[in-house]
This record gives C-alpha cells, structure tokens and sequence, in this order.
C-alpha cells in the first residue's frame, strides 16, 4: 500500500507520533492481558495503560538528591525519541515506511538502543543503590543481547540481499515465510526481542524483589511515563520487526494485527513460564546458546547463497 | 530436566475462566458457620454477663433496663470485635449468635459500628435517658 | 565495589522494600554482584503482647495470641492452650485432640502453599505464584467452613475446641485433599525440573548438618540439612501420640532441598488428615476447665509450619497469667541467612531469604533499648517518650 502524506503528519500523526503512542499502549494492554490470562487471573481492563500514564504525567515529579539534573530531564525524552524515530523506518500497520534508505534497518536497530542506553545512564545518573545495580545490570545485558537480536536480523536481511526494512518486507511477502528456513534465527530473534524489552525472564534489570525497579528507581512522574511509553513503542516496532522479518512480511493492516498479535501470543507464554534468570545466567544464554546459534545460522545462509549461486 | 514444566497449565489458563472472583459483581454465599456480625437475642438473656467476662476486645456491654422484668439491651461495638465467638460460646442461654449473612461491615463513619440490641421500647427509654442532661446511664457490668 | 568516597556499596533491602512486605531491614555488603556481608535488623514492629497477656484473662489470651502471627495463628493458640491444660491438669477430650491436629495440618498445607507461591514470586516466577495461590483458597475455604474465619480459625477453647466436625465437612475435606494432592505432584514436578527455576535453586545457600545444628536452625529449614528436629514426632504432642506422622529429611541442605521437604510434608499432611477424618474418635469437645488456673509454670512446644514454637507460661494461681513468652521458629532461623549469604550473588538473596519462610510479626517480641549512660532498667511513660523522639529525630 503506497500512501502519499505531508511529511508533518508522517511524523506526528501517522504512522509515527499519535498513532504510535497509542498503538502502544493498546499492546502493552495486550501484554497486560494475555499475560493475566496465562496466569488464570482477570487482567486491567483495556484503559488501563492510559489511566497509568495520564496519572504519570499528572503527578509531581521528585528530583532526588545528587543527580545531574538536565540529564534526568533530557534522559527519558531522549529515549523516547529515539524509539518514535525507530517507528518511521519500519512498515508499520502495513504500510510503507515513513521514510527508508539503503541501510535503515541497522539505524533503527541502533535508535531502539537508544532507549536502554538511556536507562542506563539514568540509572548511573542517580545515587541510588537500587538504581546503579540497575543501571549496571541494564548496560550488561544490552552488550550481550544485541548481537545475537543483529544477527538473528541479519539472516533474513542477506537472504533478501538487502539492507532496507522496507525490501526485505516485500521479498518477505513474496517468498516462503522465513521462520521456516530459518527457524533458529527466530527462536534467537524472539528471546532477543524480550531481553531487549526486558521482559520476564531476562528482567533482571528490573527484578523488583532485588534492586526494586532497577534503574528507573528514582523516576516519578513524568520522566517515568516517559519511559514506559518509550517501552510500548518499542515493544510494537520489535513485534512489527520480528513478523516483517520471519513471518512472511506485512502488506495489509489486517495482517499487521494478525500476525503481531500472534507473536504477542507466544511472547507472553514465554512471559509466563519461566522463573527469572539472574544476570549472569542471561549473560551466559546469550554468549553461549544465541550468538553461537544466530552465527551458525548467518553461516548456512551465506553457504547457501553462494552455493545457490555457484548451482545456478 | 527440561523448560517450560508449566506450559500445558500456561495454554489450559488462557481457554479457562480466570480464578479471579468478581467480588461486587458475584457474591458467593457465606459458608453456614461465617462468624459476622454478632446478633443478640433480648427475650432469652438473664443478664448473666458471662458473656462480657471473657471478650478479649471489650465489644459488649450490657446495659440494664431492669433488672427484676430481665430487661437488657446489649451495646456492641463492631469496630472492637475480633470476630471470635467466645461470648457466642459462654452464653448459655443461647442468646447471642454470629451471622453468616451480615459481614460486609466496612462504614466511612464510626457510628455505624455501635449497635443497640434489645427491645424497642427499651432502647428507645434509654436514649431519652441519655438525651437528659446530667443523667448518667444506667450501670453496666 | 565501593563508591567514590571510598565507602562500601550496602544494598538495604527494608523495612520497605517490594522484596519484603514485612518490617525487617538487611542490608547486604555487595561486591559487584556479589554479597560480601550481611546484617539483620529486626524489631521494627514489637507489639508487646507478651505484656498484654499478663492484664487479661487466660481465655482472652488465647484471642490475643492467635494474633501473634496471620499465617500459622492455629498452633500459637494450640500451644498456649496445651500448655494451659498442663497447668489445670486437665486433657483435652481425644475427638478435641484429633480436631486441633486436623486444624494444625490444614494451616500447614495453607502456609506452605503460600511460601510456595512466595518463594515462586521471589524467584520471579510469577505464574507459580499465581497458580499455587489459587490453589491455596480451597484450603482456606475449607478452614472457613469448618471455623468461620480464614484467618483467625479461633478453633481452640482452653479445654478443648469450639467446632466439630460434620459428616459432609469431612467429606469437603477429603475432595479438597484429593485436588490439592494432585495439584501437589504438579508443583513438585515443576520446582524439580524446570531449569530455569532449578538454576536459581540448586546449590544455592547449602547448608551442612553440623552448620544447620550450630546456628539453632529449626523446623523445614533444619530439615532440608538432614537435622532430625520435628516435635511433631521427637516429641508428639495433642493427637500426633495416636496420628503418627513420618519426618521429612533431605540431605542436601540448598535451597532445593528446602522446596522438596516442604512440599513432601504437604503430601504428609494430606495423608494425616485423611487418616484423622476416617478415624475421628467419638467423645465431647470440651473437658470444664476452672477460671484460676493452680500456680506453676510449664513450657508447651509444638511445631509450627516453620519450626519448633515454644511457650512458656507461669501461673500465680489467679485467672491470669504471671508471665508469658513465646519463642517464635523464625527467630532461630535467620542466623543461616546472615551466615549463608556471604559469597553468593544478589540476586540470590531474596530466594534465600525466604528459603526459611520468614515470618516478621513472629520476630517482633523483642526491642533493642541503647541505653548509653543509663544504668536504670525500669523506664518511665516519658523515659521512652524521650527516647523515641531522639531516636527518631
Ligand atoms: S451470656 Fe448470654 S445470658 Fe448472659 S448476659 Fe450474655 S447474652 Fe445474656
Ligand atoms: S465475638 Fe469475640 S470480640 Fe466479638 S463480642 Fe464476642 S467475644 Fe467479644
């Protein structure tokens, strides 16, 4: 679908801003929910992120003692921004990208760190033991999932041949869907995503029984709104990278939701079903298991490519 | 060994009704032995206090009309109750009871946690007592 | 790790911390990840009912001690009145006994059901919790529709029990049993298995036999490290004389292990209550019990969900109480916690933690007074008042 918009409300209204804040939140709903379910319990009902965050927004913000204080302001929109930029470069709702070049996946890939760098930072910003735990925890973790989550994108990236989001949707959509030649990198790409979004169980960065809410302790108010609605959009973008990535792309919006909820499903069974791993346990998942594995994996593919070739 | 040991509950959960119960909404019946509010008889009681002895938080007292007619009308006060069912157990008369109906007792003011049990006519005569100045009331205990 | 001053890095967790709903502060010295010391803190909460019990009556107390704790209240009741009974020597009748045994177990199955689903919780395991504690509401149901109370099951009277057991009760309890047991086999097949939770459990906090026996370690805790210390069976008390039960030993002392004991001992209680329930003896429910109590003193133990309780009651002759102390199973165990802990990471310390099923309001019976240049024990109304705004200030 090919859409032709004023570049403003590309990038406030739709597909970026307005729309992305929102979508968010319905799937972090989602999220809330199905994990609920999982659990045999009621779950929020569907406004629930909202009146979370408007409350957020609405209440007094503390600045505690001894922190920095135009990075604990700048922090939080920093990492927002960056996980809005991210949304512009990625097909989202079945449509074309905002915006693409050759190359845009590995600027998104780094715009949706942006968001963990900047938790780390906020978290070493303040004084807090709780925080600079966090914080400590956040930034190890970030080293080792991100090159396993890259190389798990790289896979159906080389098998496409090329280096642009929207490209690899289109050959996405026009060959077998990628999680069946390439299962491993899925697997990889999913566990990825959810170490990423610090979800349970690689949330050991904010493990609330040990270190309370890790880096973003001190965050009251606005600067934690901020923060969690930089996570909604990410976790969106990440779904809508993981399905135009493994499977079969998105051309519509029906497929968007379709296929996105789908992998929501899993993601939140994954959510539910297992204890937490401590960070030197993830640490050591990632290093052993999901770089080896997504390695392997870009190996085959490069072999296979080049053998293609040679046969034809 | 293995991951995932909770995957068939995880997937049966998300086909099932959640546990979760829809107190307001739905309202299980009270098993028949719920200990609530604790309700007073006046037409049994003989004024015997062995009720008042052994209540650990003071709830009851037994305010005497007349004690020659076995007129009595019992102050409880909801908000010091601990709920035990002693005095329920020294009565012997079978005067006092705890109900398995009334236990939704939460009140915004304090006035509603005092209760007067007895006759009509009894605690309408000691509230005008009360009500007159300089008259102290009638003893308990 | 320490920060730039130099000082060491302590993580405190409590007296408010989402770790710990309860008051109680522990402040681990961290190296990195790893813990490098540990301090405890208790008292937060001290509610003097010690105390309290010596202006009330023996009934009233029985109320009032039932209160010392909202998870295992059954057995402070079921101590003070055996030990009550001791001193008026008298004997609960045996349907009374098998009734206060049976009210025991059932509590058991409760608490450790919910250290199940704590534990899970700590662990970060949070279906486990959701799950256990939905399975826990039969149990408490059946305690309401035996007492009237979740909570507060006031079953015990000082000669006996307020509530008997019916025919169709008896049989809500047996279906109630069959569903646990076999959701009991679940659980333990996940807390056995599962490697992500194994990972967080095996090997972690091993204690030895000779470790556990000379720090105090009672009850599940000590029994997880091979210590045979159960009064329930050294030294059968109430009903246990004609419902045996089997010790529950592991060997390995992790916290593994602690899982495996206690979920082996629901698998016992299940068993010990359907062996009460088709053997309920016939008789009355209570024995009189005169309100002055003859002077003396006497020391009534029983097992609790977490170790050995213990009391100890003194009698003046009136109808009440000269002195009364409880010794509380937790206060024995958090020794293992301060010692173990060291070396481990911590992200290790909230399971370990709660690897001994602490419970707070068990341990709030004593108060540390810093009394610098004061040599006068007995403090005056505003001898403490002072104090507490200084220590506060
Ligand atoms: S024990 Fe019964 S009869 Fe005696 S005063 Fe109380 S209610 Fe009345
Ligand atoms: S139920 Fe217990 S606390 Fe309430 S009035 Fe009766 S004896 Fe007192």
């Amino acid at each position: 679908m090919n859409l032709s918009l004023h570049p403003l409300i590309l990038l406030l209204l739709f597909p970026g801003g307005l729309f992305l804040l929102n979508i968010g939140m319905i799937y972090e709903w989602a999220d809330r929910k199905l994990v609920a379910r999982y659990q045999n319990r009621q779950g929020p009902r569907w406004f629930q992120p909202l009146a979370d965050t408007i409350k957020l927004l609405a209440k007094e913000e503390i600045v505690p003692k001894g922190v920095h204080k135009g990075l604990f302001f700048a922090l939080p929109i920093i990492a927002l921004t960056g996980a809005l930029t991210a949304g512009l470069y990625v097909p989202l709702f079945g449509f074309e990208p905002a915006f693409s070049f050759q190359g845009d996946l590995v600027v998104t890939l780094y715009l949706l760190s942006m968001m963990t760098l900047c938790m780390g930072l906020a978290g070493a910003n303040t004084v807090s033991r709780f925080s600079l735990v966090g914080a400590t925890r956040a930034l190890t973790q970030m080293f080792s999932y991100e090159a396993p989550f890259l190389l798990a994108l790289l896979g159906p990236a080389i098998a496409a041949g090329t280096w642009n989001i929207g490209e690899i949707n289109n050959f996405a959509g026009q060959n077998l869907w990628m999680i069946i030649a390439q299962p491993i990198g899925f697997v990889v790409a999913v566990v990825g995503l959810m170490g990423k979004l610090e979800l349970p169980p690689f949330d050991a960065p904010e493990a609330e029984t040990e270190i309370v809410a890790g880096a973003l302790t001190e965050y009251s108010g606005r600067g934690f709104a901020l923060f969690r609605i930089g996570k909604d959009v990410e976790l969106v973008i990440g779904l809508t990278l993981v399905v135009v990535f493994y499977l079969g792309g998105i051309s519509n919006p029906i497929w968007f939701i379709v296929k996105s909820a789908g992998l929501l499903l899993v993601v939140a069974a994954l959510q539910s079903m297992f204890a937490r791993l401590k960070i030197d346990q993830t640490v050591g998942l990632w290093w052993r298991l999901g770089a080896l594995m997504a390695l392997l994996q870009l190996v085959a593919i490069i072999l296979g490519r080049y053998l293609g070739a040679l046969i034809r | 060994m293995g991951i995932g040991a909770l995957l068939g509950d995880v997937v049966r959960s998300l086909f099932s009704k959640p546990a979760t119960e829809q107190y307001p909404f739905v309202r299980y019946a009270a098993p028949d032995r719920l200990r609530g509010k604790l309700v007073y008889d006046p037409e049994k009681c003989s004024g015997c206090q062995l009720c008042i002895k052994d209540c650990p938080s003071n709830a009851i007292e037994l305010l005497v009309v007349d004690k020659k007619a076995k007129k009595f009308v019992m102050r409880y006060h909801a908000d010091r109750c601990v709920y035990c069912a002693q005095c329920v157990d020294n009565c012997r008369f079978e005067c006092l009871n705890m109900s398995n109906e009334q236990w939704e007792l939460a009140s915004t003011d304090k006035a509603a946690f005092e209760v007067m049990y007895g006759k009509d006519e009894d605690i309408e005569y000691l509230l005008q007592r009360a009500a007159q100045p300089g008259a102290d009331e009638p003893p308990c205990e | 790790m320490t920060n730039s001053s130099g000082e060491k890095f302590v993580v405190p967790i409590g007296p408010q911390h989402p770790a710990l709903k309860e008051p109680g502060q522990f402040q681990f010295t961290v190296d990195g990840e790893i813990v490098t010391g540990a301090s405890i803190r208790l008292g937060f909460v001290h509610r003097g009912i010690e105390k309290a019990c010596e202006s009330r009556n023996y009934t009233q107390d029985l109320y009032l001690l039932e209160r010392v704790c909202g998870i295992c209240s059954h057995v402070h009741a079921t101590a003070f009145a055996l030990g009550v009974e001791k001193l008026a020597g008298v004997e609960a009748p045996p349907r009374a006994e098998a009734i206060r045994v049976l009210g025991g177990e059932l509590e058991r199955i409760h608490s450790h059901l919910l250290w199940l689903g704590v534990a899970a919780h700590e662990g970060g395991f949070d279906t486990l919790f959701m799950y256990t504690w939905r399975d826990r509401e039969v149990v408490m149901d059946l305690l309401e529709s035996i007492s009237g109370s979740r909570v507060h099951y006031s079953l015990n009277v000082i000669g006996g029990v307020k509530y008997d057991i019916t025919d169709k009760m008896a049989d809500e309890i047996r279906r109630g049993m069959d569903f646990l047991e076999e959701r009991t086999h679940y659980y333990m097949k996940v807390v056995t298995t599962d490697d992500t939770f194994v990972g967080r459990t095996r090997g972690v906090g091993i204690m030895t036999k000779e470790h556990a026996e000379r720090l105090g370690a009672v009850g599940p805790t000590a029994r997880a490290s091979g210590v045979e210390r159960d009064i329930r069976f050294n030294a059968p008390y109430s009903a246990y004389k004609e419902f045996p039960i089997n010790m529950i030993m592991d060997t390995t002392g992790d916290l593994e292990a602690r899982f495996i004991v206690r979920i082996k001992e629901l698998f016992e209680c299940y068993r010990l209550i359907r062996e009460i329930l088709d053997n309920l003896p016939e008789s009355d429910l209570t024995v009189k019990v005169k309100r002055r109590i003859p002077a003396g003193e006497v020391i009534s133990r029983v097992e609790a969900p977490r170790g050995e309780l213990l009391y100890y009651i003194q009698s003046d002759g009136s109808d009440m109480p000269a002195r009364v102390k409880a010794r509380t199973p937790s206060l024995c165990n958090w020794a293992t916690i301060s010692d173990v802990a060291i070396g481990h990471k911590l992200a290790d310390m909230p399971m370990l933690l709660v690897g001994i099923d602490p419970c707070f309001s068990c341990n709030d019976r004593l108060v540390q007074v810093n009394r610098p240049n004061q040599t006068d024990l007995n403090w005056s109304w505003d001898d403490l008042r002072r104090y507490g705004i200084e220590y506060y200030r």
